[in-house]
């Protein structure tokens, strides 16, 4: 299989995986990422570990990224996005089209000057995300570079020892045998719940605000007091299970990471009462149906989504739900409210789709050809990974993305005989 | 330790912000003066190839023969120096490094304090450097075939997808047909599916795959050898052969069990299980008496798998479609976390099947052979519902197949609470045992919905071609090594090693000794701890190179 090459069309865990394994097999892989960075959404969440690990997976992603940095089959092509393919498998042509990045990857050696002297202040235009990145390369952040602002600054470029910025890059065309879309999701916008308060109240938060404040190493404090919170509420299945909003399904990964992170909020402030509304909590799966068990002794968990919140003081939080054990309209107050978002497909998905010829399917995802096999497209030599097919977590979508290197390895394997 | 030790200094100060902290010049002055110290040299971008290549000349030009490397973390760059050591004609392993970059002048904002605990790092990965072991690199012929355990779906695909990759798979199945779960499904919704149409195919490409081998009413007795060459006992029939494989797969699966105590009550003709509905279902024509109201209970034992929540779906709209009449689920959380299940749950309210929630238990009761529920509907602010019903379908757990149990203790495998196959790795090797070159695919390791498995499958599939395409496996020889010395055969190593790597082996035709088998060994350094003879010796990670590092340590603290 020498000399062949595949792209991979998305740098989140489930394309890293893909990548990976195509690699071992002697695959030249183009991993193309739109970002600056690779490693996707799941490389911002956080470790959810009380005094023990509550087997949330994230700390899987950085090291797949140092594996995908230390290989020297794969390149990776960051800030770039597909926007033509042309040939069939085994002989696709694709064109990138490639934003500037200003850093040069194969030059900067993460030395850190950039950022020292970069003179934005408070936050600096130029940075490393965050320690473990692929490549291991400084981005400039166009909102805060002053160049970008109109100054005519060039500290950095005359600076940087290994001559790696440049403010001058050029757009590229590759040449491969087969294609792995992984293009990830979208979280669901909890804006779109108008009821439930989100971006309109600011003690009302969405896990994924919860992922991002605890992967800093902060503490949860209350947004309007900056206290901590004493009495919080989970509010599952925003944005899954809902036929209405169009998303008829459920997202897979809501229940538990609503779970760990109240027990990580119990962690943090023994006395935070934790209650959870929910309509069926999912415990399938190795492990989690004891965890469950160890969250109801000190979580609450009420059945029924509530209808609205309403913020009764800045620091107060009305939750309107039906008490089913009374059949009647409850009303309690919370401190913090967060909303358990869920999976949803990427709006862009459709341009994608329509570059690459491939099909849409229920409820925004891209469409299989085969129904039990949920790699293969419409399109001989397109293939699927991750949560672009569907909702997924994280083992899975690991697991989907070597699948989808297993079904371009035995289709290249097919056509080479 | 060798005699004649040339030891190479690799100083980077990461593009010159070190030297900002700390005078470069002077380390190396102090570390020039060191004995054996052949030469010392500062870069400022070691992690760039235009450096390596400029180390790697300098190593062969000076003839070094020990590489220390000071400059950022291990984790980042490690694997890059060791290749450049190697490219120069050095062994890989002859490398030792020093952080100070992340572990002192980052961390350190006291100059002097941090310019001296660099200079401890540094002289302890010198002291280590003298120690340091060849490790030699050999190839290990194997086996091209691969065993597969179990004919359910699982198997089936990972022996397909194994033939699309050109291996050659035996595919082992108790049973006298393949099929597994597929011959007693009467429908695999939400894949829309039929199981016979399913096993159609699967068994035409079975049959048109060159390369499997299937073998039917047969059983795997034992395995003996490692990765590469195991050799398998199978039984078939009467007779028994024995037969060579580089991997085995285990996709045994699982099997269903009905525990009667949780409910108090007894089967009978219209009080029956999932697995007997199925059967039901499946029987298409025959049934004597066409039930007109049944009802599903699940959630009551403390199962949190997906196996009974979904046969209740499944079933349930199966029974809608085939029989119509009434039928009611019973459960406490609807399990619906799987691909299409909540659309699934939702063709069956649209068909009629309704759902009551419960918090406490139902009451059953069968007076005069009619069978009464009385559950508190939670939906209902707690309403105390009476369902009469004609037919009782009551859940199961699923548990693993005794015989794959027993292989499990027999192969050292591990197994989890359940006594299902414990994986070596939850997140990281999904499908890989804790013995090298066996894997598990499907339900026989973990809960799985049909996707799921298949997505397994493929996974097996590749992890085994990837082990075996090249028709042998390159291996660091030795690298944790048996003195046969100092081995009194006490069989501790044996018993500890997690990964059964270790073996006994005779030497010179009398002494037995313990062996570590270089295929099998993941390098995790236990039975060196555990040795009471201290016979055994990790190359890398050797008493001498550790007590050589201490010794410079206690001169510092």
């Amino acid at each position: 299989m020498a000399n062949e090459s595949v792209l991979v069309i998305g740098g989140g865990v489930a394309g890293v995986s893909s990548a990976l394994k195509l690699a071992e097999d002697g695959f030249q892989v183009y991993l193309v990422e739109r970002g600056p960075i690779i490693g996707g959404q799941a490389a911002l969440f956080c470790c959810k570990a009380t005094e023990k690990c509550s087997q949330c997976s994230v700390c899987l992603v950085p090291e797949k990224i140092l594996e995908v940095a230390a290989n020297p089959q794969i390149s990776v092509v960051v800030n770039s996005e597909v926007v033509g393919i042309s040939g069939g498998i085994g002989d696709f042509k694709v064109d990138l089209l490639q934003k500037p990045g200003f850093v040069d990857p194969e030059k900067c050696i993460a030395c850190g000057i950039c950022t020292e002297l970069c003179p934005s202040e408070p936050q600096k235009g130029i940075y490393l995300p965050f320690p473990e990145t692929a490549p291991r390369t400084y981005i400039i952040d166009k909102n805060q570079c002053l160049r970008f602002k109109g100054a005519e600054c060039n500290v950095c470029q005359d600076n940087c020892p290994a001559g790696a910025i440049d403010f001058e890059q050029k757009p590229k065309e590759l040449e491969v045998s087969a294609v792995i879309v992984a293009t990830g999701f979208e979280v669901f916008d909890a804006r779109e719940k108008g009821l439930l308060g989100y971006g309109r109240y600011s003690n009302v938060l969405t896990g994924l605000d919860l992922e991002r404040i605890f992967a800093t190493g902060d503490s949860v404090t209350l947004p309007s007091s900056g206290k901590c919170p004493r009495n919080i509420a989970f509010i599952q299945c925003v944005g899954s299970r809902d036929e209405y909003i169009g998303n008829g399904y459920c997202s897979q990964v809501c229940c538990k990471y609503a779970m760990r992170f109240a027990k990580l909020l119990q962690y943090q402030s023994p006395e935070a009462k934790v209650t959870i509304f929910y309509i069926d909590i999912q415990t399938a799966g190795k492990g989690f149906g004891e965890f469950y068990k160890e969250c109801k002794e000190t979580i609450r968990f009420v059945r029924g989504i509530p209808v609205e919140v309403c913020e009764l003081s800045p620091n107060e939080l009305e939750v309107k739900y039906e008490d089913l054990t009374k059949g009647k309209i409850a009303k309690e107050s919370y401190d913090l409210v967060v909303l358990s978002v869920g999976i949803a497909p990427r709006k862009d998905s459709w341009d994608l789709a329509r570059v690459l010829g491939i099909n849409l399917g229920d409820y925004g995802f891209f469409d299989t050809q085969d129904t039990l096999d949920s790699n293969r497209t419409n399109v001989n030599g397109i293939f699927l990974a991750g949560t672009c097919q569907g909702p997924r977590d994280i083992p899975e979508s690991i697991a989907h993305g070597i699948q989808a290197a297993s079904k371009v390895i035995q289709t290249l394997t097919a056509r080479a005989i | 330790m060798d005699k004649d030790l040339r030891l190479g200094v690799f100083l980077c100060d990461c593009g010159g912000t070190l030297s900002k902290v700390t005078d470069f010049s002077a380390i190396k002055a102090k570390l020039q003066k060191l004995s054996d110290v052949t030469y010392v040299g500062i870069s400022h971008d070691l992690c760039l190839k235009r450096a390596q290549q400029a180390m790697q000349k300098d190593i062969k030009d000076k003839g070094i023969n020990r590489v220390v490397v000071a400059a950022c973390s291990p984790e980042l760059h490690e694997k890059d120096f060791m290749n450049v050591v190697q490219s120069a004609g050095v062994n890989r392993h002859l490398l030792s490094m020093a952080n100070i970059r992340e572990q002192c002048f980052w961390a350190h904002p006291d100059k002097d304090k941090a310019a001296q605990k660099a200079m401890a790092q540094i002289g302890m990965a010198i002291n280590r450097a003298r120690f340091l072991e060849p490790v030699e690199q050999t190839q290990i012929s194997v086996t091209k075939e691969v065993l597969i355990i179990g004919g359910g779906i699982t198997g089936i695909q990972a022996a397909i997808e194994l033939s699309n990759l050109n291996l050659k798979t035996t595919l082992v199945e108790k049973e006298a047909a393949l099929g597994g779960k597929l011959n007693r499904f009467a429908n695999l919704y939400p894949v829309q599916v039929s199981p016979e149409e399913v096993l159609a195919t699967k068994l035409k490409q079975v049959a048109e795959g060159q390369n499997i081998y299937v073998l039917t009413s047969a059983e795997l007795l034992d395995v003996s050898g490692e990765v590469g060459n195991f050799s398998a006992r199978i039984k078939r029939g009467n007779g028994e052969f024995v037969r060579n494989f580089g991997a085995i797969i285990f996709a045994t699966g699982y099997t269903t069990q009905f525990s009667s105590q949780i409910y108090g009550l007894e089967l009978s003709n219209n009080i029956i299980t999932q697995s007997q509905l199925e059967e039901m279902l499946k029987s298409s024509s025959e049934v004597k008496q066409i039930p007109k109201s049944v009802c599903f209970v699940t959630d009551i034992s403390d199962e949190h798998s997906r196996v009974s929540p979904l046969s209740a779906l499944r079933n349930a709209l199966g029974i809608k479609e085939k029989f119509r009449g009434e039928v009611c689920v019973l459960c406490q959380n609807l399990k619906v976390d799987g691909a299409g299940l909540e659309k699934l749950y939702r063709d069956c309210r649209n068909k009629g099947v309704l759902f009551i929630k419960f918090d406490n238990s139902p009451r059953i009761s069968k007076q005069d052979g009619k069978i009464k529920i009385e559950v508190e509907d939670v939906l209902m602010s707690g309403e105390q519902v009476t369902l009469p019903c004609d037919l009782l379908v009551l859940e199961e757990t699923s548990v693993p197949p005794l015989d794959s149990k027993v292989l499990g203790s027999t192969l050292y495998m591990g197994l989890d609470a359940q006594g299902f196959y414990q994986e070596n790795n939850v997140h990281l090797y999904p499908t890989a045992s804790n013995r090298e070159g066996i894997f598990f695919a499907g339900n026989c390791h973990a809960d799985l919905d049909l996707m799921q498995a298949l997505t397994d499958a493929s996974n097996v599939a590749l992890s085994a071609y990837q082990l075996l395409a090249q028709g042998k496996i390159a291996v660091e020889a030795e690298k944790v090594m048996v003195d046969p010395n100092k081995c009194r055969f006490c069989l501790t190593c044996i018993r500890a090693c997690p990964h059964h790597a270790i073996q006994e082996a005779k030497v010179n035709h009398e002494k037995m000794v313990a062996q570590i088998a270089d295929l099998a060994c993941q390098g995790c350094g236990i039975c060196a701890v555990v040795c009471p003879a201290k016979a055994i010796k990790p190359k890398d990670w050797s008493d001498e190179q550790i007590l050589a590092e201490f010794e410079l340590l206690g001169e510092y603290v």
